[in-house]
């Protein structure tokens, strides 16, 4: 079995080693295909190195390529019903913030979405083995599994992170991904999705620095047509830390501060 | 030195757009234009997800004692800006500035992932991110 190919801080490493190391436990989850680890498996020489601790830059709280921060979230192309959706929903961010929000994930630590976790500011690292490509997230410790090489299983269950199948093509991995619950926002501003979602994510390193992500997003029931955003991010020297959510420690902070700042002005 | 509560109604329109704010919850309650400075002791510091808070005592214009609650951002991001958890402790003496909050309440938001305003701890400067410090 090869080895992985990156060097990484010790707090990863155990975990990194483990995923390297028992890729019978995560064959559980995909379709019985030949081993994920077998000598037909495709070789990663080919892979291009995504490695590194990559920082995300605050802001670009939109996916909308031409309106990133959300100043008019209906000019999406949206169905009636995304519409319905989007106008329902009180986003941290954007025409529409609110500080009395509806969003899952801030009221109750729900998982805030694939695609949102690319715009929260802190790091994600890239763990690529030859069978699976792994997005270790900074925040709330979220890791994502790409399966490399195979197709979509039938009749997949819906969930948060969706079923996500990767491919090299040149310099960039290709992450297909299907199999959404409808549960979560795509961004920041409230753009709704709904279980049809089906995301297309191209990594690519522009430069020993500097790592881009072209995103295309496909959702018929939510959007007329599908739409193309990129982001870019940087090489981090911080080792990867923890951001969790607690549920406890948002509704401590929701009481001491946000809940002050929407009541009635204080007495004078 | 003084206790003081010095209100500035504005701020430069440029610092403002280049250091638009970012927070899981963003910013709607604060009054980003306004920056406030607060001089007085702090009574209590949660270093805690999702965002730090200091709590301060300060007196106002009319010499009223008022507590104010002052956001940062979080644990891992204050420190990579150079903040660590004895940065600021109960019983410091602290000139704060704090974007309030638009209802009034004495609450405001001193920091994000793109900025941190002016804090000085007994006569030191805490690291500024986003531009230079505002005033005195």
């Amino acid at each position: 079995m090869r080895n992985c190919r990156i060097s990484l801080p010790k707090s990863l490493a155990v975990f990194v080693g483990l995923l390297c190391c028992t890729p019978v436990l995560l064959a559980q989850t995909e379709a019985p295909q030949k081993p994920a680890n077998s000598p037909a498996a495709p070789a990663s020489s080919r892979a291009p190195d995504l490695s590194g601790n990559w920082a995300i830059k605050p802001g670009g709280t939109s996916w909308d390529p031409s309106d990133p921060n959300g100043s008019k979230p209906e000019q999406l192309p949206m169905t009636p019903w995304g519409l319905e959706r989007l106008r329902a929903a009180k986003p941290p961010f954007g025409a529409h913030q609110s500080f009395e929000p509806n969003d899952p994930h801030q009221r109750y630590c729900d998982p805030p979405g694939t695609l949102r976790m690319y715009s929260y500011p802190w790091q994600f690292t890239i763990v690529q083995t030859p069978a699976q490509v792994y997005l270790l997230f900074e925040y709330l410790h979220t890791w994502r599994v790409v399966t490399m090489d195979r197709p979509h299983p039938k009749d997949l269950d819906s969930s948060w992170l969706g079923d996500s199948v990767g491919r090299y093509e040149g310099d960039a991995l290709v992450i297909d991904t299907i199999g959404y619950n409808d549960k979560t926002w795509l961004d920041m501003v409230g753009h709704p999705h709904s279980d049809q979602l089906h995301t297309t994510e191209r990594l690519r390193r522009l430069n020993h620095d500097t790592l881009e992500l072209e995103l295309t997003i496909g959702d018929p029931k939510a959007y007329s047509r599908s739409f193309t955003s990129k982001k870019i991010f940087k090489l981090s020297s911080f080792p990867m830390g923890e951001t969790m959510c607690s549920l406890s420690e948002d509704q401590s902070f929701q009481r001491n501060i946000m809940d002050r700042t929407v009541s009635s002005p204080p007495a004078k | 030195m003084e206790k003081k509560f010095l209100l500035v109604s504005a701020v430069a329109a440029g610092l403002l757009s280049a250091t638009a704010a970012f927070a899981h919850h963003g910013t709607a309650g604060y009054d980003m234009a306004k920056v406030v400075t607060l001089t007085g002791a702090v009574t209590k510091v949660d270093w805690t997800n999702p965002h730090i808070v200091i709590y301060m005592d300060a007196k106002d214009a009319g010499g009223n004692l008022q507590h104010w609650s002052l956001e940062l951002s979080a644990p891992l991001l204050m420190q990579r800006f150079g903040w660590t958890k004895n940065s600021v402790k109960a019983g410091d003496q602290l000139v704060a500035e704090t974007h309030p909050a638009k209802n009034g309440a004495p609450v405001g938001t001193s920091g994000t992932a793109t900025f941190i305003l002016k804090f000085v701890v007994n006569g030191t400067p805490l690291p500024v991110v986003g531009g230079a410090p505002l005033r005195e």
